[in-house]
């Protein structure tokens, strides 16, 4: 347990200096990330998040198309594969998932690599989004087949084959509902995912708005503390509700899913 | 039939995004930068072997993957226990926040590496008020500091997948042991142990290979006088001169050493749990 | 049931793509970094002026380079901006079409090509950026030689020269500033000496680490200094080296086969007008045409004389040299074992 909680405070801890060095001013108890305290004097100060705003707005929302739109092709392309790879396997479908999570260990610059190579004339944003979907297919794809390969499921698919039912109608009726939960799961974590994904997306900007951690890198290279401190805080203002909801809904299938690799 | 259609998209897309790159990065390797209508040739993999450089980042890189792996699968041991075994209010927001690092892109954990435990990092200007000394000043640069952000990323996976795998403990077994006389030891190392090891091995495949893929962290730390291959496939990609031969032959050893280990181990690992079972 | 939404969803991501590429015209340039030498207020006033959007790229000089050469004959930028020998670099690989800006003629010869396939937009200098908090009551370094004193141990950074231009600049320069001779040993002898003070070899720009006293002592331009110490009001001094200093040409071109052609060339001639330039300046980066500043904003720079050993680089000759500098840094400073 204490290893636990010490680990919770671990991660938490970078976390918080953060959020606290974005509006805080440098005095809080004396300690800071700064040592000057800047042109500004009040204690309370978020005029770093308009900044922010103002200037990377198109990003943010930029990457948050990217999340809904691999979301959406997620589902699409994950939730039919996943039923046919766990419900009918056929040869060589095991090779298709260790396909499927292959990306997962290689290199950001690896894929972007490749992606250039081979499709270097198409538009920014569906390279960027090529990228993603590498990334976030393994995800849903492994939702949705932990809870198609739980027992229950298994039984009541078989049942209504056993009373006659066609493909479609197994799919309509009984599969497509007992998945929602899984689906709603997986799309959660396919946009924490996305959101979060810098390394392919760096390596393949364009020079249309880019993703908004690239907003990260630009303000902890180039600018004050309290500046990547801001951009640092919308981004967790985001990120943290999708994990906890994910916590929230996930129960017994979050943990098979997630892994990821 | 039909339901093999079904799989016809992911297919389809697993081809176009990744088969076809991957066919690009492949000839790109057996090729010479420089003379790119030369013949095809292994040189670019030779060069791997024979530029210290380059060894070295190969090497390095399996060292530091080796011991984040171990470590992580270690110390995430008591989470995963925790999870599977107690039920506590507040269980799911640890959790959740737990899972939030893997979120995060490994530059950003450098950054957050180089806030806490920098030259003029929290952690030792918290030190330097309590004590009057700045303790662990720096350390964001040397090793402990590249081990401490690798792990921060690696925590997330590690958790997760031994929970997975944990859950398939039945816990009666340990209670029999425990009511035939067995003290807590034995249990661990009769019952629990010879179970648990497929999950063990599970999971140090992930955080392994994940581990090797990673440059972020090393970009941002840059310590002095230490590479990663990640890291060097970026430098012959990024920065004129460029090689993108040695890079791609490079990306593809790296593929193959992290894809290779993952597999092979999560094959054991699964032949494992079925003797088991 | 779920796939209504689906649906909705997909189109709708499609139409945010597809869309605003056809509503907005554009103009990309390969390294537009917002806060270095103020590309974000040049581009937001030409945004205004002209309702066209130049947005904004994290390429460094060279990076920016190794893609236009990737990108072949289908380049995706209309411009780059440069650190000099880089610039020259990527003109001499063909990379360029001549083009020769409205206020040519304005630009020193020495600070273009004669055939327009680079010139110069501003200057900066190599500069000792120096955080005097961070110093911790030790004194600030005003040389070169200074820099190699045992109190500044691990507390000096410069850029990575195979990724940073600046860094490429500094690492090129100081045998010059030396006076060292072709061989390039005098630089290279002070480069190693130079390494045991060093904290790192930042891949990324160090502005951010500078202003907060975590890098206390940054080799760079002159012009991120000034930034630090006047708009973002860091205890930041800017010390020229007693030695003198290499002045680094930023330039710019025109790329062959650029996708908005006529676009960009609108935007480079404006680029030189009075009104950009004067922007630039306001980033402390010295305009390469001749601009009246206001009296406060030229009040902020460091006095003429301390740039009077100033040496400008034949950069003709950097560019030749330029892939054996790296390999040689990379094998003699850098050196992994």
């Amino acid at each position: 347990m204490a290893v636990t909680v010490a680990l919770m405070a671990v991660i938490l801890l970078p976390l918080f200096v953060v959020v606290l060095g974005s509006c805080v001013n440098a005095s809080l108890l004396g300690l800071s990330t700064d040592l000057w305290s800047g042109s500004r004097h009040d204690i309370f100060d978020f005029s770093a998040f308009g900044y922010i705003f103002e200037n990377y707005g198109d990003w943010a929302l930029f990457s948050l198309e990217l999340a809904l739109g691999c979301v959406a092709i997620c589902l699409l392309v994950a939730v039919p594969a996943g039923y046919a790879l766990a419900r009918h396997p056929f040869p060589g479908s095991g090779l298709v998932e260790e396909l499927v999570l292959l990306p997962l260990s290689l290199p950001g610059i690896t894929l972007s690599m490749g992606l250039l190579a081979a499709y270097g004339e198409l538009r920014g944003p569906l390279l960027v989004l090529a990228g993603h979907l590498l990334y976030t297919i393994p995800f849903m794809l492994r939702v949705v087949m932990a809870t198609l390969r739980s027992f229950d499921v298994a039984r009541l698919e078989t049942a209504a084959q056993s009373l006659g039912a066609s493909l479609p109608q197994r799919l309509y009726l009984v599969i497509l509902p007992n998945l929602r939960h899984a689906m709603m799961v997986g799309s959660l974590l396919v946009f924490a995912v996305s959101w979060g994904e810098f390394n392919v997306s760096f390596l393949l900007n364009r020079g249309r708005p880019q993703t908004f951690p690239a907003v990260l890198y630009d303000t902890y290279t180039n600018q004050s503390i309290q500046v990547s401190s801001a951009a640092t805080t919308i981004f967790l203002a985001i990120v943290i509700p999708a994990v906890i909801a994910i916590q929230w809904l996930g129960g017994r299938e979050s943990s098979d899913m997630e892994q990821g690799a | 039939m039909a339901p093999l259609l079904l799989c016809v998209p992911l297919c389809v897309l697993l081809l176009v995004l990744l088969g076809w790159p991957l066919v690009h990065l492949l000839n790109q390797s057996l090729l010479m930068t420089d003379a790119p209508t030369a013949r095809i040739t292994l040189h670019n993999y030779l060069e791997i072997a024979t530029v210290p450089r380059y060894r070295h980042a190969l090497f390095w890189s399996l060292e530091l993957s080796l011991a984040v792996a171990v470590g992580s699968t270690i110390i995430c041991l008591a989470p995963a226990w925790l999870f599977t075994r107690y039920q506590f209010r507040g269980k799911r927001l640890m959790r959740g926040i737990l899972i939030l690092p893997m979120t995060f892109a490994g530059m950003i954990v450098g950054f957050l590496m180089i806030i806490l435990l920098g030259r003029t990092g929290f952690i030792p200007q918290l030190l330097e008020r309590l004590t009057g000394h700045p303790f662990l000043s720096g350390v964001g640069y040397q090793f402990p500091g590249l081990i401490l952000a690798y792990l921060y990323f690696e925590i997330p996976r590690a958790t997760l997948t031994l929970e997975s795998a944990l859950r398939k403990l039945d816990g009666r077994l340990e209670q029999a042991a425990r009511s035939l006389g067995a003290n807590r030891w034995q249990v661990l190392r009769m019952v629990v142990l010879p179970v648990i090891r497929p999950a063990l091995i599970s999971t140090f495949a992930v955080t392994f290979s994940v581990s090797l893929g990673s440059f972020g962290v090393l970009l941002v730390l840059s310590i002095k006088r230490f590479t990663l291959l990640p890291l060097e496939i970026f430098t012959q990609y990024i920065a004129p001169p460029t090689n993108q031969g040695i890079a791609a032959a490079m990306s593809l050893t790296l593929l193959a050493v992290a894809f290779g280990t993952g597999y092979g181990l999560r094959r054991v690992a699964r032949r494992m749990e079925g003797t088991n079972a | 049931m779920k796939l209504g939404p689906i649906l909705v969803l997909v189109s709708a991501f499609l139409a945010m793509i597809v869309g605003p590429a056809f509503a907005e015209k554009t103009v990309i340039q390969y390294d537009c970094i917002p806060n270095y030498a103020n590309w974000g207020a040049v581009t937001k006033a030409y945004q205004k002026k002209t309702g066209i959007l130049v947005p904004p790229d994290m390429k460094g000089s060279s990076a920016s380079m190794a893609a236009l050469e990737a990108e072949g004959k289908s380049p995706k930028a209309d411009c780059a901006y440069y650190s000099g020998a880089i610039g020259f670099q990527a003109a001499s690989k063909g990379l360029h079409e001549p083009y020769k800006p409205k206020g040519w003629e304005k630009i020193p010869a020495a600070l273009k090509d004669p055939n327009g396939t680079w010139w110069t937009v501003h200057t900066g200098h190599v500069a000792i950026l120096v955080n005097t908090s961070a110093l911790k009551g030790k004194p600030v370094p005003r040389s070169f030689a200074d820099l190699l004193k045992p109190i500044y141990r691990g507390m000096i950074v410069y850029d990575d020269p195979r990724i940073h231009g600046t860094g490429f600049t500094f690492v090129s320069g100081i045998n010059a500033i030396l006076g060292g001779g072709q061989d390039l040993k005098a630089g290279f002898d002070y480069l190693r000496k130079l390494d045991g003070n060093i904290l790192k070899y930042a891949k990324e720009n160090s502005y951010n680490e500078l202003l907060r006293g975590e890098v206390p002592i940054w080799v760079n331009a002159d012009g991120n200094g000034l930034k630090a110490k006047y708009v973002d009001k860091a205890p930041v001094e800017i010390v020229i080296p007693a030695e003198g200093t290499v002045t680094m040409p930023l330039v710019m071109g025109l790329v062959k086969g650029a996708p908005h052609k006529e676009e960009a060339k609108k935007y480079l001639d404006w680029l030189l007008t009075d009104e950009a330039q004067h922007i630039m300046a306001e980033s402390f980066f010295q305009p390469v045409i001749p601009v009246k500043l206001d009296a406060s904003l030229q009040a902020k720079y460091p006095p003429k004389s301390a740039y009077a050993k100033a040496k400008v680089l034949p950069l003709d000759k950097l560019a030749a040299q330029a892939d054996g500098i790296k390999k040689r840094w990379e094998k003699e400073i850098e050196g992994g074992r």
